[in-house]
This record gives structure tokens, C-alpha cells and sequence, in this order.
């Protein structure tokens, strides 16, 4: 891991000469590669690097933030100078103050276990795994598009704070995915595996490994060219089996983002929006059936959010947002758990040493539930299965939504039957999510990931992770959209 | 970063790289952004980068290597890593060439010294005239303030050499009542065009004239749609006009050019001069971009190229190209919409039952091929009647083709920036018979 202790000494001594109560800086040193196929050709093969440092600077109670790539003391001073002139413009306006400066201290260190270092496996090798799972995908003609990528980021960073915190953190984040679109008559039909945008998890290349991406390749291009002679998926009222990945993504969009507090309290409001939620329903709310419990776990092995301290300093913890049903935590930083009468659950985090660290929804997981799969299947007389997310909105406060999935199987009687395209639904997210009566058990359950969830203003590309398992959900309104 | 600056570096770089074809990109960005909620500034931020992209190939192998760290030590290191993996990568037999590109001129008021030179203070002061708006109509305002400066370098072995440097701004405001709400946005060049009183005052109308929305049926629906809505309904369209998925297959237009998808007062084009636009006048290969239509009077005239898709489709390369390689293909970043002949008031007063949509939220496909989008109206819809406007109605979701709403559109005369979703884009008012509404929210 790195060192920045005398860059860090510079950025918080001159913040402080500069009027600064308190200030933190974080520093960061990312790599991140990317190798995309697509019709056999390699379209992308990137390595970039990118060294840096952000600044937070408390002054007569207001943030003010400032980021810089440049670590010569001119630099850092001109970026402490900076981050205390924000604050201090922003003082001038503020009539009131909301915020508090921390006091907390952590000297500690965290690593992602790793099994196998991807800097390990040779570029050629990873080409070649590339090469050969998009060949797989051209199962037919009709496939006009294969494509086949991995994502390795790699981010070494230390946190400083003027009360003595030095926190230093490597992260390993890994993800791989193949993808086939089949073109017919006025028809265009994608499929995607491992669910809608690949397996991303905290770890190493045996993340790679377990997306058995070659292995499943053919039949991917298969489904994706039989989904265009399939029939139109039908409208109306009926029972669904969610595929796990797609849980994940209804996880993501009806609760992680409406349980963020600081959405709540107005500071997305003119970008992604508020949320029905409020705190006075912790604890009263029927979010959700009792067979629905979501936590906030950043320790868990594995996830892509996980790490041992967030972007403001604070450590890792597992927490409740909804307990059999009922609504009981938020995703909270310090500044906004305060209000509530709360400590922070350590869900700040920003996308890179450039940007204002936020809140975000970390690892937020659906426990699993004690049937099986197959048993989720067994109590509907007819309905719909529907995997992996193709379409996805949502009012801007969390209440309104409309999915569309790639493909679906009709069900009938208990048994999956034939396949059906552009499968969508509606539906209202607590009388959704009170509709739920049974979650597939800890065999079906998945720590999915969320590359590239945009928030913030200017907007960050966070990685989040919603651990699912499959979901049945009774009365739910199918079809929609489709004869526009 | 001066364009000479970020030019000697380019130079030296691409020395580092021997006889090896090459390219060197040199982006260089200073931002700040104010941000503020219930009415005080609640993130406030700026970001200061310079980077660096090197393109490598050999024998039709590429390898792309980057970094921000500007230490001689380092760019080598970056051209090697470049190298390196242009070694192990595939041929691509496909592979055009690095092309020979000469400075192309700026438009007019592409780079404003005010803009990029604009304080904390400025940017504090804008949302203080927002916040001061609000607290006069006993509203709460929430939006942001931004202002910044970049620059892009592109050389390359074949002795390309091209510069520019622009600024940009914007402020975005959202005015919140007990029960309504109202949006106002500006996007800019010159922060001198930046009024957050006045933008504030338009949310602030909004909020107040569309409080105790009530409900109305989904179904079809004549809208008129302002700038900020449509600007991001059409924006849907961007990837269809790129020769990727023109010939994949993914695009309305992959039925074929030449045809007619919409009514002769359809215009589209893409044009990185245009007064309201004044945007980079080459591609991210370096290439001369060029002002080009795509529908014309509703016949599609051309889909956007760059030096790969220009070779493998046999078509000019129209200079809309991305970092190369790109998995993306070309795109259109400066879109224009053409207005029309009737004010949007003269729009509204034609119409008998309608809706005003201020802006729309969390549009997304439905079915790519079709143009089939869906999404939310927020902050500030309206119900008109007999020409005027009734007071504020619930947000509604729709799902709609976009192309078919084109089919039966009005344009209003005077031309809007609006952020867009991934660029900006300038486009009118349009009234649209038949929108279709699908379901309605709680508020």
C-alpha cells in the first residue's frame, strides 16, 4: 500500500493555517483495465492509471472540497487553499448550519482477500478467454452483435484526518460479462450472461473463473436467437418468479437508492430525486412482506462494495434497512444519521480520489429465504419467470416503476413452458414488495454487482452490490409498454 | 494547461514512443460545482486534472495505455505499458490508419477567459440569487451552480496535431412547494448568460402555479414538451444515428438511408457550430467534424462515421469518433433539433385539452429497435385547457415511441440548450398529438 503521511501532513497543516476546523484528504491510486470483444475483434485494450487527492475542509460549519492531481507542496497547498475558500464562499450564503465536523480516530489498515491476483494472469491469457467465449456466442446468423469484457480495478487508498485518522486500503474489484444481440425483421433481441451486465464482485480473478463465461456462451446466442420467433410476452395481472439478477436490480432501484438518507432529506432533489420514505416510518413502515429483509452488510466477503472504512473515515458495519418487512434503517453518513439521532453505517463513498465523497448503497442484500428454487415455481398456476434486467425506471421518488426483462418463460401449473419476449412490469414499490411471499434459499443467492450506478451531481459512477436470490410475487402487472 | 503546453507534452511523448505508430491525447479539465439543498449550499467542489492517453500500434496490433502522472519516468512507463499490450493484442486486419489532421478553428465563444476563470464566490452568488427566489415565494429551492474549462491535445505519429479549449456552465434548479414542484435550467458557454434570479423566479412560477396537482387519466394525450423535456426524449436517439448500429442492426435507420421516418418539418443534424452549441470542431481521432444532417425534412440523409466504421461501410469519415478503439462506435455530441413557425404560446393557445411537461425523469429503452422509450414527467406538469393553462396535474409514466411522436409533432421557433442526457443538445418546444401515458404516481 502507499504512502502519502508527508503529502497529507502539507494538505491538513495548510487547511488548518487557512482557517479549517477540521479536514480530511484522502489520497488514491487506481488502475483500472478493461478488455472488451465484439465481433471478434478486440475493441478495447486499456490500462490506465490515475493518482490523486481530494480534500474536505470544515469551515464555520460547511464543507467546502477540493480535488488535485497535482503532489508537488505548491500543488497541495494551492488545493488546501481552495477546499478552505469553498467552505468559506458557501458560509457566506448559508443562514444555517447542518453539519458537524468529526471527531472520530482510526490508524488500521484493510486489504480484499484475494485468491488470485489478476496481475498475475497474463494479458494473452485474458485475450484468449475473451476471444473464444464471444466466438461461442455466434450460435446462428441472426447474431449479429457478440460481445465478451472484463473490468479490473485496482485502488490503493490512504484517508487522513486532522483528529489523527490514517486508514490505508487496497481494493480489488473484478468483472466479466458476454452479451449476443440477434437482429430480425424490425426485431432486435439481446441476451447477457452472467445476468444483465456480468459478474462484478470484490475479489480477484476467480471471479473471472466462477463466470464460467465460455461455458455458457452457446446457449446465451442460442436464447437470444429463439427470442425473436418467441411469442410477445402476454399483458395483464399475473403471479412472477424474479431471476436473481433481477431482484439484485429491483433491490437497487425500489429500495437501496429511496432508503438513502440523504435523498430523503432533499440533497438529491433536483437530480435523482427525493423518496417516498421518511424517518418517521422507520420502524412503523410495512415496506415490505415479512419475508423481505434487506440489510447493509460492507463487511461481507466478496461484495463489490466492500471495504473496511468508507470515504469519510468511518468503519464497515452491517445494519438493517428492512426487518420482516418493516422499514428499519437507512443508508446514512455522519452529517445525515446525526439528524435522525443515529451513528453513521459507513455508506459514504466516492467514485474516485476527483469527486465529493456521498452516500451510497454499498452491499445492500435481500437475505435469502428456505425454499428452493424449483419450489418458487410449484405454487403458481400461471405466471411469468422473467431473468436479467433489459429495460429499467422509476419515479424520482422511488414509487413509480417499469422493468423489462430479456426473456421469460411462461408458467403453467407449476412448470416453466414456452419462452416469451420483451417480458416488462409495473408496479408501485411497497405494495410490490408486500407481494412478495417467498425468496428462493441461500443456494440461489448471488452477491450481484452494480458496476456503474450514476448519482450526484457532477455524476459519479459508484460501484454498488446487491446480494439476491430468486423472488416470487403474486398479482403483478405484466406487459406494459408494448404497443406504443 | 495552455493548448502550447499540452502540445510540447504530446510531442515529447509520442518521441517517447520510437518508430511505433502512435497517438497521444492530452486532456486537461479544471471544474468547480455548488450545489445546494432546502435553501443552503450543501456540497461545494472543485476538481482540477490533466491526463494522458497513448494509442499504440504495431503491425495492426493496438495497446491503450493511460495516466495522469506527467513525470517523464511515468509517460514512458505509460508508452511501454502501451506498447506491451499492442504486442500481445490481436491483428486487426481492419485497422485504418492513424490519419494526418491540421488544426481546425474554434467556433466563436467556444472558450469565455470569464467562464473558466469564475470563483467559488461567482458560483455561491448564483445560488444565493436562486436561494433568495425561493425564500420570496416560501419555497425551498435545490439545484446547483457549475462552471468549468477543459482542453484536448491530439497528436499522432502521421503528424497530426490539433488543439481546442473550451468552457462550460450551467445551472439547474428545482423549486419545492408543500405539494408541486418546478424545474429551470441554463446551460451555457459564457457565465455572463448564468441569471439565478431569473432562472430561480421561472422554477419558483412553476412550483406555485402547479401546486394541489390533481389526477388525470393516462391514455393519449396532446403535450407540449419544453426544452428540458424533449431535449432528453430526443437524446434517445443519439446511438441511432451512429454507422455502428446502423449496421448491426440495433437503429431505426438500419432499415436504410434515404428513406423517409418522419414529417418533412423533421430536421436533425448534428453541428458543433451552431451559436448555441460552439463545441469542438474535431473528433477524438483528431479529424475534421463535420457539420452534417442526419434527417432532413424527415428523410435520413447520413449516419455518423468514424475512421473504422468510415472504412468498413465504404463511407466518408464524418469525424464523430471517440477514443479509439471505441467499443461504442461513433456518436453525434452536438445535436440540433430545427424549430418550427409558431411560438410555443401560439401552441398552447391551439390547444384545446393538453398537457405541459416541464421536464421528464429516468428515461430509458424499451425496445431499442422500435424507439420505444419510457419514463416519468416531474416538476411542473400542467393541464391546459382551451388554450390556457389549468393549474398542475400528478406525474405520469409513459411509454412511447419516439420516433412515431415525431411523426406527429409541431416545433416551436425558438431554439433551447438543454443538458440533454449523455451531451447537450438544442432543440425547440414541440407540441405531439397522442403521447401516450400508461400509469400515474402518487404525486
Amino acid at each position: 500500500m502507499s504512502d502519502f503521511d508527508a503529502a497529507a501532513a502539507r494538505a491538513l497543516d495548510t487547511s488548518a493555517a487557512r482557517g479549517a476546523a477540521y479536514a480530511d484528504v484522502r489520497f488514491e491510486n487506481a488502475r483500472t483495465e478493461r478488455i472488451e470483444v465484439r465481433n471478434g475483434s478486440v475493441v478495447t485494450l486499456a490500462d490506465a492509471t490515475s493518482i490523486g487527492y481530494g480534500i474536505r475542509a470544515f469551515v464555520d460549519g460547511v464543507w467546502g472540497f477540493a480535488a488535485s492531481a497535482d503532489l508537488s507542496d505548491a500543488g497541495i497547498d494551492a488545493a488546501a487553499a481552495r477546499a478552505v475558500e469553498i467552505a468559506k464562499a458557501g458560509a457566506t450564503v448559508n443562514t444555517r448550519r447542518f453539519a458537524q465536523a468529526p471527531n472520530e480516530r482510526y490508524v488500521d489498515a484493510y486489504r480484499t482477500p484475494v485468491v488470485r491476483d489478476p496481475a498475475d494472469v497474463p494479458l494473452g491469457e485474458r485475450v484468449a478467454l475473451l476471444l473464444d467465449a464471444e466466438r461461442a456466442l455466434h450460435a446462428s446468423p441472426e447474431v449479429r452483435v457478440g460481445r465478451a469484457w472484463i473490468d479490473l480495478w485496482r485502488t490503493d487508498k490512504v484517508f487522513y484526518s486532522s483528529t489523527g485518522s490514517r486508514i490505508a486500503q487496497l481494493l480489488f474489484q473484478t468483472g466479466s460479462g458476454i452479451a449476443a444481440l440477434a437482429v430480425g425483421e424490425n426485431d432486435a433481441q439481446q441476451r447477457s450472461f452472467p445476468g444483465d451486465i456480468g459478474l462484478y464482485q470484490g475479489g480477484g480473478w476467480e471471479i473471472i473463473e466462477a463466470a464460467a463465461l465460455t461455458g455458457n456462451a452457446q446457449r446465451i446466442g442460442e436464447e437470444a436467437t429463439a427470442l425473436l420467433r418467441a411469442p410477445q410476452c402476454p399483458s395483464g395481472e399475473f403471479d412472477v418468479i424474479l431471476g436473481a439478477s433481477q431482484v439484485s436490480l429491483q433491490i437497487h432501484e425500489s429500495c437501496g437508492h429511496a432508503a438513502e438518507l440523504d435523498r430523503i432529506m432533499g440533497w438529491e432533489a433536483n437530480f435523482s430525486g427525493t423518496s417516498f420514505l421518511r424517518p418517521e416510518d422507520l420502524g412503523t413502515l410495512r415496506y415490505g412482506s415479512p419475508q423481505v429483509t434487506i440489510i447493509i452488510d460492507n463487511t461481507m466477503p466478496g461484495g463489490l462494495a466492500t471495504v473496511g472504512y468508507d470515504d469519510e473515515g468511518a468503519r464497515s458495519v452491517r445494519s438493517d434497512i428492512v426487518r420482516d418487512g418493516v422499514l428499519a434503517g437507512f443508508e446514512m453518513s455522519r452529517d445525515t444519521a446525526r439528524t435522525i439521532g443515529r451513528e453513521t453505517n459507513a455508506c459514504v463513498r466516492a467514485e474516485s480520489w476527483q469527486f465529493v465523497p456521498m452516500i451510497r448503497m454499498c452491499n445492500l442484500n435481500l437475505l435469502p429465504g428456505n425454499v428452493p428454487f424449483e419450489g418458487l415455481f410449484e405454487d403458481v398456476a400461471h405466471g411469468i419467470y422473467m431473468e436479467s434486467n433489459r429495460s429499467w425506471s422509476i419515479d424520482d421518488h422511488r414509487l413509480n416503476f417499469q422493468f423489462g426483462c430479456q426473456i421469460g418463460w411462461e408458467i403453467k401449473n407449476g412448470k416453466r413452458t414456452r419462452m416469451l419476449k420483451n417480458p416488462t412490469y409495473a408496479g408501485v414499490t411497497p405494495q410490490f414488495w408486500n407481494s412478495c411471499d417467498a425468496v428462493a434459499d441461500e443456494r440461489s443467492w448471488v452477491a450481484w454487482g452494480t458496476p456503474n450506478c450514476g448519482k450526484g451531481e457532477p455524476m459519479q459512477s459508484g460501484r454498488t452490490a446487491q446480494a439476491a436470490a430468486p423472488a416470487r410475487f403474486r398479482k403483478v402487472s405484466v406487459g406494459v409498454g408494448y404497443d406504443a | 494547461m495552455r493548448s502550447d503546453e499540452r502540445e510540447a507534452l504530446a510531442q515529447r511523448i509520442l518521441g517517447f514512443a520510437g518508430d511505433a505508430q502512435a497517438e497521444v491525447l492530452v486532456s486537461d479539465e479544471d471544474m468547480g460545482l455548488t450545489r445546494f439543498t432546502h435553501n443552503a449550499i450543501h456540497q461545494n467542489l472543485a476538481s482540477l486534472d490533466t491526463s494522458v492517453r497513448v494509442r499504440t500500434i504495431a503491425d495492426g496490433r493496438t495497446g491503450v495505455a493511460a495516466t495522469n502522472d506527467l513525470s517523464d519516468a511515468a509517460l514512458r512507463a505509460t508508452v511501454g505499458r502501451a506498447l506491451e499490450i499492442a504486442a500481445l493484442a490481436p491483428r486487426d486486419d481492419a485497422f485504418p490508419g492513424l490519419g494526418k489532421n491540421s488544426q481546425v478553428p474554434a467556433p466563436a465563444r467556444a472558450f469565455i477567459p470569464a467562464t473558466a476563470e469564475a470563483s467559488p464566490a461567482l458560483r455561491a452568488q448564483i445560488a444565493a440569487g436562486i436561494i433568495a427566489s425561493a425564500e420570496r415565494s416560501a419555497l425551498w429551492a435545490a439545484g446547483y451552480a457549475t462552471t468549468g474549462r477543459s482542453g484536448l491535445t491530439i497528436a499522432n505519429s502521421s503528424g497530426t496535431l490539433v488543439s481546442f479549449d473550451g468552457t462550460t456552465c450551467a445551472l439547474n434548479v428545482k423549486q419545492n412547494g408543500a405539494d408541486s414542484t418546478g424545474f429551470a435550467e441554463q446551460v451555457a458557454n459564457d457565465v455572463a448568460e448564468l441569471n439565478g434570479r431569473l432562472s430561480g423566479e421561472v422554477a419558483a412560477q412553476k412550483a406555485l402555479t402547479s401546486a394541489a396537482p390533481v389526477a388525470v387519466d393516462p391514455g393519449p394525450w396532446t403535450v407540449i414538451l419544453e426544452p428540458a423535456a424533449f431535449g432528453e426524449l430526443l437524446s434517445y436517439l443519439t446511438d441511432h444515428f451512429s454507422a455502428q448500429s446502423f449496421d448491426e442492426g440495433s437503429s431505426f435507420l438500419s432499415d436504410g438511408l434515404e428513406r423517409s421516418y418522419a414529417g418533412e418539418n423533421v430536421t436533425i443534424a448534428d453541428d458543433f457550430a451552431h451559436p448555441l452549441h460552439a463545441g469542438m470542431p474535431f473528433d477524438f481521432e483528431g479529424y475534421p467534424t463535420r457539420q452534417l444532417p442526419l434527417l432532413a425534412a424527415g428523410v435520413a440523409r447520413n449516419v455518423v462515421t468514424d475512421s473504422t466504421w468510415a472504412k468498413r461501410l465504404g463511407r466518408e469519415n464524418t469525424g464523430h469518433g471517440l477514443p479509439a478503439p471505441s467499443a461504442s462506435g461513433p456518436e453525434p455530441r452536438y445535436l440540433v433539433m430545427s424549430g418550427g413557425p409558431k411560438s410555443v404560446e401560439q401552441l398552447i393557445e391551439e390547444t384545446p385539452r393538453g398537457l405541459l411537461v416541464t421536464r421528464f425523469w429516468y428515461i430509458r429503452p424499451v425496445d431499442q429497435r422500435r424507439t420505444i422509450v419510457t419514463g416519468m414527467t416531474r416538476d411542473g406538469t400542467f393541464l391546459i385547457e382551451n388554450g390556457k393553462i389549468a393549474g398542475g396535474v400528478r406525474n405520469m409514466r409513459f411509454n412511447q415511441s419516439i420516433l412515431e411522436a415525431l411523426r406527429h409533432a409541431e416545433f416551436a421557433d425558438r431554439q433551447y440548450r438543454s443538458a440533454g442526457y449523455s451531451y447537450s443538445i438544442v432543440v425547440p418546444a414541440v407540441k405531439i398529438e397522442g403521447f401516450r401515458f400508461t400509469s400515474s404516481t402518487a404525486f
